[in-house]
């Protein structure tokens, strides 16, 4: 097996090379570009969820001292390319289409639809101009429901689609469903339900766009995951050559899915910035940030379970709504990774899976960490569902039904071999260091004194990047370049795709290149955010640390090699007897040879050899994931309710992980802290709520919670020994897992606690209104499961 | 999130400042702590055209009691000022327990009691505490100074009884008529969110007798709420089971919620008695503060 040629760096906890410069104040984020002559835009949104615009009259904001511009959705499809969502063409998103422009034109889709935009010499004065435009509006029925979309009555957003029908249904079966089903002891019926939640980014979306009359050519400065995808995004809709087009980014203050490719907002920016000539530019505040930049989740889910008595879970017939908003693009690709998913580390022999996306008046679905994470809340809370109903165990359901790892690997329903699964391990290691019995006789102490404790259990894998199928790679996230460098200053060079938003990828990649070239971790340069400059990638689906460490491994491996081969004619040794180490090229077991890398790469850039010496110390690397393979984990939360108020307080939290090798493991443990951040807020706090006529309600942090130091506890971490799939590259992504179990994790243990009330919990969002409620009318509900054959609907309790 | 053009002074007097309000009639505000005029002012909700800065007019820091004592908080006091007060601590329960419940530290650090009042936020936590202990406001305007007792100074949501030209320069909280005990509880669904129901609730005992009641709610009506017939269900009488119990089911019944994103309005309503309850159990329990 071939190994990373030093483990210095690689598997420590090295300090991040970014946090100086971070934390001191000194980064570098889209608002902080100012530019000669720039212009400041700003947008008039719509007030109502869904209307026709009848006129938009923009001259009295034209007329106001300091307003160089306003433009019309009239103005901007004039300027601009229609066109479908970049992002859906590059995933090759199937079905119908909605057609829609920048800027709302003849109709308003969500309250915070951009209806016009004014771009003036401050944003002050932009928002003055705002102010002054004036929009008739004729208001419609609002669709401020998946239900109501569903209805062939409802107004269509989008008149070319005739419907509110933004993925049309479908249904796949794996496995025998009739027979499973009927064979089954059990049949249980359960509606589980996935609230809207966001992604909320420090930095929102933003950019500032700059076109050179003179040259034809458009810079756009964005805060963005993919300097190529929102490239690929501006040349589509403003009908530019790609050679005119650059797009940089510097600093990132999160995105956790958001910021993919060019918003309808970044790609007016940019076409005003090109009419005018002049740098234009936008930043989002926070209201724009929560009304309009998009949302996540809201699904709903029937499902039927087909239980043994015993409690092995046989089906599962599932029956999927996707409330995708307005403007669809990311939604559409939800449910099929879903269906993929829903099996996860369980054997099942059968699972039906149907499902269906809506568009409605709110605003538009985005990928939030972990765009699929609802297949493991639904499967985690059916579980324990079934479980308790059953009188088993939690933990005991889960190890009766988990694959177990044989070779060759058991196959997942759905296709993909569970190569290297390490559900087994971490549910009883999670299990040992929760110390589940302690736990059971304090919680029965607790509960004799009037408080209510609850210990909840969830487990879940992730592709990242999965294991490799046997027809290999494929599609533009299939594989990953890189071009790699030895400087004249000594410094290796790694130039990547990836635009990293928290991912410390100048930290990681260069703890690889360094190991693997031989130089110190210092003398490693990584760079990104320039589409004249990096390959093609994309910072997503926790792809990074085996798609880029893999590359950057095999590339270092590369230029090593040929750094050798050029020195071996420098100083007349056979390649074979040189190493580099340190930063010097040598002799092996002779110190007194050794020539710093610098003077290697002088010499080969004096161009003083003939054509038969390669001097040109650069690397083009492709990887294509190797055998891949998954992380997954096991948490474990302890919660305590208050059943005079609701309040939950989550008094522990531990989690068990396999993400392979870990390359930082500092690095890892931040990913899963923050994911798991963010799975107690998704529970406990965050919702993106609308009213029933499509009013946005959580508009401000008064309003939509996000969870504080205070509502996050030390997250307890232990990282599980890897099973190896690859020669050498077995880095697994980490980035999703977090925010993908945590919500069944927490929501496991309120049940658990409120288990004294007979509470059945069938949703994700908890506050503590909603916590009271559950409570009072937990006495009426009834079993949920039935023998067969007589099958009863699940009550719902609510 | 810009505001809205506005002209800005920062005068040195209270006289001047007052000058500068007259002239600004209706179209002035007011600057204290900022931190509920300048969010409105970004959300563009308040676009005043002239904004008179009072953080420079000297010596309105201040908090402290009078030899009798009655309490004077001064109209540049702030939250965190009352949060750390030693003198709170050993004298008045309520506001000390309101002191650390009030949004957040950074918020806690520039906000002030009297621009809460004057706010006149239903759910700004001051005003239920204030009217809880019989306070008032004293506001100085051209003619010079009068006295509004706090159950006439807020008319309104977002609206009180000053005139354009007056500024509000401190609250007073009268001195108690035998111990204090009270105490002051808010469901916040996170650290730093505004109540969902908050309780004051401020007793003064002679012995085990309640001589004066005050009960006040936040967050649960268009405006603070001072449930009268819940302090009179314990005034004259000692904290028992039963008046303990009439007091919460008073409040809830003068508690007027609303069902919204924070929860029921029965939810609210229930959230009232049982603070009403958990306070007066606690009082109940505990040796009474001495005597302000
Ligand atoms: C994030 C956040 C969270 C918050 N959470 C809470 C909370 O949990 N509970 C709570 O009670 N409050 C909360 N607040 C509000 C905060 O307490 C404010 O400080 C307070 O409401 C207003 O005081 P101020 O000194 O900041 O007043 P300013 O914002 O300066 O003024 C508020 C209003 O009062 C007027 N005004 C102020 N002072 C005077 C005066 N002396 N004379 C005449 N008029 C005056 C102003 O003109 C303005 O109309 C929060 C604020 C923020 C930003």
């Amino acid at each position: 097996m071939a190994q990373i040629a030093a483990q210095r760096y690689t598997g420590a906890s090295i300090r991040r090379s970014e946090d100086p410069r971070l934390l001191t104040g000194r980064g570098r984020y889209v608002d902080d570009i100012k530019l000669p002559g720039m212009l400041h835009a700003a947008f008039v949104r719509s007030p109502l969820a869904h209307a026709r615009v009848l006129s938009v009259d923009v001259c009295a904001a034209r007329a106001l001292p300091g307003v160089v511009a306003a433009f019309t959705g009239a103005d901007l499809e004039a300027m601009t390319v229609p066109g479908p969502d970049a992002l859906s063409t590059l995933m090759g998103a199937a079905g119908p289409t909605p057609e829609f422009t920048l800027l709302a034109t003849d109709k308003v889709r969500f309250a915070g639809d951009p209806v016009a935009v004014v771009i003036a010499e401050s944003r002050y004065l932009a928002e003055d101009g705002c102010e002054l435009v004036e929009v008739d509006y004729d208001e419609l029925p609002p669709v401020a429901s998946a239900d109501f979309a569903l209805d062939p009555g409802s107004p269509p957003l989008f008149a070319n689609l005739g419907d509110n029908i933004a993925r049309s249904r479908s249904r796949n079966e794996f496995g025998d469903i009739a027979a499973t089903f009927a064979g089954a002891d059990r049949v249980y019926d359960f509606r589980i339900d996935v609230h809207r939640h966001q992604n909320v980014p420090m930095e929102g979306r933003g950019c500032v766009a700059s076109y050179d009359p003179d040259l034809g050519v458009l810079t756009m400065h964005a805060a963005t995951q993919s300097v190529h995808v929102a490239k690929i995004a501006v040349t589509m809709r403003l009908g530019m050559e790609p050679d005119k087009v650059r797009v940089l980014a510097g600093d990132i203050g999160g995105s956790f899915g958001l910021k993919i490719g060019a918003s309808r907002e970044e790609l007016a920016t940019a076409a005003a910035s090109r009419a005018l000539g002049r740098p234009v530019k936008w930043v989002e505040d926070r209201t724009e940030n929560l009304t309009a930049s998009g949302q996540a989740r809201e699904e709903s889910f029937n499902v039927r379970a087909a239980v043994s008595n015993d409690g092995d879970l046989l089906g599962l017939d599932v029956t999927m709504v996707i409330d995708t908003g307005s403007y669809p693009g990311m939604g559409g690709m939800v449910p099929a990774i879903i269906e993929a998913m829903l099996p996860g580390p369980y054997k099942l022999a059968a699972l039906g899976f149907e499902s269906v996306g809506v568009t409605t008046n709110k605003a538009p679905y985005v990928a939030y960490r972990g765009p699929w994470a609802s297949e493991t809340f639904v499967r985690e809370r059916v579980l324990d569902l079934i479980a308790k109903d059953l009188g088993l165990d939690p933990l005991e359901i889960r190890l009766r039904n988990a694959a177990p790892r044989t070779d060759p690997p058991a196959v997942m329903l759905t296709g993909r071999p569970l190569a290297g699964v390490t559900t087994r391990e971490s549910l009883e290691r999670v299990a040992k260091l929760a110390d589940i019995p302690a736990f059971r006789r304090r919680q029965a102490q607790a509960r004799a004194q009037g408080r209510y404790l609850g210990i909840g259990v969830a487990t879940f894998i992730e592709a990242a990047p999965g294991p490799r199928s046997p027809e290999g790679a494929s599609g533009p996230m299939g594989s990953e370049s890189m071009r790699l460098r030895l400087d004249e200053d000594g410094f290796v060079v790694l130039f990547t795709g990836q635009m990293p938003h928290g991912q410390s990828h100048q930290t990681t990649l260069a703890q690889i290149a360094a190991d693997e070239f031989g130089v110190p971790f210092e003398q490693v340069r990584v760079v990104v955010g320039d589409t004249d400059v990096v390959p093609f990638g994309l910072t997503g689906g926790s792809r990074s640390a085996t798609m880029t460490g893999g590359v950057t491994l095999h590339g270092a491996r590369r230029l090593k090699a040929k750094v050798l081969d050029f020195a071996s004619h420098l100083m007349e040794v056979s390649a074979m007897d040189l190493q580099i180490t340190d930063g010097n090229v040598g002799v092996r077991g002779d110190p007194a040879s050794a020539v710093a890398v610098s003077e290697i790469a002088r010499q080969a850039a004096s161009g003083e050899f003939g054509a038969d010496v390669d001097a040109r110390l650069e690397v083009e690397a492709v990887f294509d994931g190797g055998e891949g393979g998954w992380s997954g984990g096991s948490h474990c939360a302890v919660v305590e309710v208050d059943v005079e108020t609701g309040i939950v307080t989550v008094e522990r939290y531990v989690a068990v992980e396999d993400c392979g090798v870990l390359i930082n493991p500092a690095v890892v443990e931040g990913q899963i802290r923050g994911g798991v951040a963010q799975g107690i807020g998704a529970v406990l706090l965050e919702r993106s709520a609308y009213d029933a006529d499509g009013n946005f309600q959580s508009a401000t942090f008064m309003d939509y919670l996000l969870p504080t130091a205070c509502d996050v506890p030390r997250i307890e971490i232990e990282h599980l020994q890897t099973v190896p799939l690859d020669a050498d590259v077995n880095f697994r992504g980490v980035g999703e897992g977090g925010m993908i179990v945590a919500p069944p994790t927490i929501v496991n243990a309120i049940e658990d606690a409120l288990s004294p009330f007979g509470v059945r919990i069938y949703e994700q969002h908890l506050p503590p209104a909603r916590i009271l409620e559950l409570i009072a009318t937990a006495g009426s509900a009834q079993p949920s499961g039935s023998a067969q054959p007589g099958r009863s609907a699940q009550p719902g309790g609510r | 999130m810009y505001p809205s053009r506005f002209r800005y002074e920062a005068p040195h007097t209270v006289a001047e400042a007052i000058r500068l309000l007259a002239a600004g009639g209706d179209n002035a505000k007011v600057l204290a702590g900022g931190q509920s005029l300048v969010p409105l002012m970004k959300l563009r909700f308040a676009a005043p055209e002239l904004v008179v800065d009072i953080n420079n007019l000297p010596g309105l820091s201040y908090h402290r009691a009078d030899p009798d004592g009655t309490l004077r908080i001064g109209a540049l006091c702030r939250h965190a000022d009352l949060e750390r007060s030693a003198l709170l601590a050993g004298t008045q329960p309520t506001m000390a327990a309101a002191a650390p419940l009030i949004a957040d530290p950074i918020v806690r650090n520039r906000g002030t009691l009297v621009g809460s009042l004057c706010h006149a936020d239903p759910q700004g936590d001051w005003a239920s505490v204030v009217l809880s202990l019989g306070g008032s406001v004293v506001a100085e305007g051209p003619d010079g100074r009068r006295s509004i007792p706090m159950t006439d100074f807020v008319t309104g949501p977002f609206q009180n009884l000053l005139a354009p030209d007056e500024i509000a320069v401190e609250a007073v909280i009268p001195a108690a008529q035998g111990e204090r005990r009270g105490g002051y509880l808010k469901l916040e669904r996170r650290v730093g969110d505004f109540a969902t129901v908050g309780v004051a609730v401020s007793l003064e005992t002679a012995g085990e007798v309640v001589r004066r009641a005050g009960i006040a709610l936040t967050g649960v009506g268009a405006s603070t709420i001072a449930a009268s017939a819940a302090a009179a269900a314990l005034t004259g009488h000692s904290l028992t089971a039963e008046s303990i119990a009439a007091a919460a089911s008073a409040a809830a019944e003068a508690a007027r919620p609303r069902t919204d994103h924070r929860g029921s309005a029965e939810y609210k309503r229930h959230m009232v008695a049982t603070f009403v309850e958990r306070i007066l159990t606690r009082c109940s329990a505990e040796p009474a503060e001495r005597a302000a």
